[in-house]
C-alpha cells in the first residue's frame, strides 16, 4: 500500500488551503481598502487601485470611442448613415468599458463560482444583466428628462439613489450567499472531521444527509454504490465519491432561474453614467431614438465581455473541482470552501462599495 | 489534492478580485485655463479658473433648464446651475491642490463665479481665494480628479497666466501627455512614493511657479 496521510491530516491540509485562499482574498481586499487613507466615503481621496499598461490602454480606447459619440450623434442629425457609425462606436465602447474592472463583473463571477453555476448560465446572466442595465438607463432618462423635463441635478440625484440601492443589494445578496455557503461549508468541515471518529463504520446516513442539499436523488444513489464498492477499501476513499458537483441539468432545475434573477437585478439595476450622458445628449439633439439604440448596443458589447469573463471564472473553478475531486477525500470540503470564499467576496464588495471603501465609478453631480 | 488544483482555485478567486478592482474612466472632459492672482507685494492670493466642459456633459448639465431663446442660455439663466456647481465642487476640494514651498495650502469658498454657454459648451468661471495668502519661492498647483471621472486638460493656448506676479517669476506647466501614456507610467515607483501617490495624480496638470 502506498503511503497515505490520515484523513485528519488531509482534512487539515485542505483547511489550510482554504484559509490560504481566504487569506489571499482578504489581503487583496485590504489592499483595495487601504487605497483610501482617510476612509471617508466619496472623498476626493477615494483613490483608484492600480492601473497597468493593459488597463491604461483600455482606458484610452474607451475614452476614444466615448468621445467620438457626441460628434457622431450630431452628424446623425443631418446624415442618416452616421447612425451606423454611432452603433458601431457604442458597441465597441461597451466591449472596452466592460473589459476594464468594474463591480458588476466581480459580482457575477463570484456568484457563479459560489453557486456552482454552468458557463451557459453565466452567459445568460451576463446578457440579462447588461440588458437590464441598458433598460434602466433608458427608463431614467426617458421618464425624468423626456417626460418630466427634469434638470440634470434631479436626474443625478436619482442616479445617486439608485447607486446606493444597488450597493446595498450587492451587500444583501452577498450576505445571503455567505449564509447559505457558510452552512454548507461547515457541514462539509464536520463531515471531514467526523471521519476518524467513525473510521471503519459505514456512514451512509451522515454523508447522504449532507448530499441531499446539493444534488438530487440519483446522485446520492450513485454515491451509495460507490460507497459499496469502496467499503472494503480505504475509509478515506469513500469521500472521493462525494466531491462531484451536480450536473448542469440539475442546476437549471426548478427555482434555478429564480435564483439567477437576484444576480441580474443586483448587477443590472445600476445604469452606467456613460449611457445616461449619451441618452441626454441624444435627447437634446432631438435624436432620442439614436441614444436608445446606442445604449442597447453598449449593453450588447458589455454583455459579450462580461460573458467571456464569466466563462473563464466558471472554467477555472471546474478545473479546480476536477483536479481536487479524484485525488483526495477533502476535495468536497475544498470546493465548498471556495464557494464560501466567493460568497464572502460578494459581501465584501457590497459592503465596501456601500461604505465608500472600494472606489467605484461614482456618480459625480455638479 | 494537487498544487494544480490549488492554482486553479487561486486563479478563480484572483480573477474575480481583479475584475472587482473598481476603476473609473473619464465621463467628463474639462479644458481649463487658470490665472494665478498676485497682490502688489508679491503674495499669491488665489486662483481664477475657467473650465470648459465637453459638449456631451454641457448638454446634460443644461437639460431641463428654462431659457428664453431655445438653445441659448444667458448668464442669469445659468445662475442657479453655477451655484450648484461651485457648491458641489467643495466636496472634491475644487480639484485644485496647492503647495507653497512644499506646504499644503487651502482655499476658501469660490467667489465671482458664473457659467456661460457658447457654441453648445458651458464654461464655469470661478475664483478660489487662498485661505492664507502666501509669499513663496515656489508654488505648485495641481488640477486633477483623483478618481479620474473628470479628465482635466489645460488649454492649448495660454493655459496659465500669472496676474500681477513679481518680475522674474518663472512658470512651468507639466501636462499629462495623454491617457495612455500617463496610465502606462504607473509602475512600482508610483506606489512607493508614499501617501501622495495615487492613480489620478497620473492625470494631473502641474503648474510650478518659481520666484526669485
Amino acid at each position: 500500500m502506498k503511503p497515505q496521510l490520515t484523513p485528519m491530516a488531509r482534512g487539515l491540509a485542505v483547511c489550510a488551503g482554504v484559509l490560504l485562499v481566504v487569506g489571499v482574498t482578504d489581503a487583496a481586499l485590504h489592499d483595495l481598502l487601504a487605497q483610501n487613507p482617510f476612509g471617508a466615503p466619496r472623498s476626493p481621496q477615494a483613490a483608484q487601485p492600480e492601473a497597468g499598461g493593459l488597463i491604461g490602454w483600455l482606458l484610452a480606447k474607451q475614452s476614444e470611442f466615448y468621445r467620438q459619440m457626441s460628434a457622431t450623434i450630431r452628424a446623425a442629425k443631418s446624415d442618416g448613415s452616421a447612425v451606423w457609425t454611432l452603433l458601431f462606436i457604442s458597441f465597441a465602447y461597451g466591449i472596452f468599458h466592460a473589459a476594464g474592472p468594474g463591480h458588476g463583473k466581480a459580482v457575477i463571477a463570484s456568484y457563479l463560482v459560489a453557486n456552482r453555476e454552468t458557463a451557459r448560465r453565466g452567459i445568460v446572466l451576463s446578457f440579462a444583466s447588461a440588458l437590464m442595465q441598458s433598460l434602466v438607463a433608458i427608463l431614467i432618462v426617458g421618464i425624468s428628462a423626456w417626460v418630466l423635463n427634469a434638470t440634470a441635478k434631479t436626474m443625478c440625484k436619482a442616479e445617486g439613489a439608485i447607486e446606493i440601492a444597488s450597493y446595498a443589494l450587492i451587500a444583501l445578496f452577498g450576505l445571503r450567499l455567505v449564509w447559505v455557503k457558510g452552512r454548507t461549508f461547515i457541514r462539509a468541515l464536520q463531515a471531514v472531521q467526523a471521519v476518524p471518529a467513525i473510521a471503519g463504520v459505514p456512514h451512509d446516513h451522515h454523508d447522504l444527509g449532507h448530499h441531499h442539499h446539493d444534488a438530487h436523488d440519483h446522485h446520492g444513489h450513485d454515491h451509495a454504490q460507490a460507497h459499496h464498492h469502496h467499503e472494503h477499501d480505504h475509509v478515506h476513499d469513500e469521500h472521493c465519491g462525494h466531491s462531484h458537483g451536480p450536473t448542469p441539468s440539475e442546476l437549471a432545475g426548478p427555482g434555478g432561474w429564480g435564483r439567477g434573477f437576484a444576480a441580474i437585478l443586483t448587477v443590472g439595476i445600476r445604469p452606467c453614467s456613460g449611457a445616461i450622458l449619451v441618452l441626454v445628449f441624444a435627447l437634446a439633439q432631438g435624436l432620442f431614438w439614436a441614444g436608445i439604440a446606442a445604449t442597447l448596443l453598449m449593453g450588447l458589447g458589455t454583455a459579450i465581455t462580461v460573458a467571456a469573463i464569466a466563462v473563464v471564472a466558471v472554467s477555472a473553478k471546474d478545473i479546480a473541482a476536477r483536479l481536487s475531486a479524484g485525488r483526495d477525500g477533502g476535495g468536497a470540503l475544498f470546493m465548498r470552501g471556495i464557494e464560501f470564499a466567493a460568497a464572502g467576496v460578494v459581501l465584501l464588495f457590497g459592503a465596501g462599495l456601500l461604505l465608500g471603501y472600494v472606489a467605484a465609478e461614482r456618480t459625480t453631480c455638479f | 489534492m494537487g498544487m494544480r488544483a490549488l492554482f486553479g482555485l487561486l486563479l478563480a478567486v484572483a480573477l474575480s478580485l481583479a475584475a472587482g478592482a473598481a476603476q473609473a474612466h473619464p465621463h467628463v472632459w474639462i479644458t481649463a485655463t487658470s490665472e494665478l492672482l498676485y497682490a502688489e507685494d508679491g503674495t499669491i492670493t488665489g486662483v481664477r479658473h475657467a473650465w470648459t466642459f465637453d459638449d456631451m456633459f454641457s448638454a446634460y448639465a443644461v437639460q431641463g433648464l428654462e431659457s428664453k431663446a431655445k438653445g441659448a442660455y444667458t448668464r442669469e439663466e445659468l445662475g442657479s446651475l453655477a451655484q450648484t456647481n461651485v457648491e458641489s465642487l467643495k466636496e472634491y476640494a475644487y480639484f485644485t491642490f496647492a503647495r507653497a514651498d512644499g506646504k499644503k495650502e487651502r482655499f476658501q469658498e469660490p467667489v465671482d463665479y458664473f457659467l456661460d454657454y457658447k457654441d453648445t459648451v458651458l464654461t464655469l468661471h470661478f475664483t478660489l481665494p487662498l485661505k492664507n495668502p502666501v509669499k513663496s519661492r515656489q508654488l505648485v498647483l495641481e488640477v486633477f480628479d483623483r478618481s479620474f471621472f473628470i479628465d482635466f486638460q489645460m488649454a492649448k493656448d495660454n493655459p496659465v497666466k500669472l496676474v500681477g506676479a513679481p518680475a522674474g517669476c518663472q512658470m512651468k506647466l507639466d501636462r499629462p501627455s495623454d491617457g495612455t501614456a500617463s496610465a502606462q507610467k504607473l509602475n512600482e515607483q508610483t506606489f512607493m512614493n508614499g501617501e501622495n501617490s495615487n492613480f489620478g495624480m497620473m492625470f494631473a496638470n502641474k503648474i510650478t511657479v518659481d520666484c526669485p
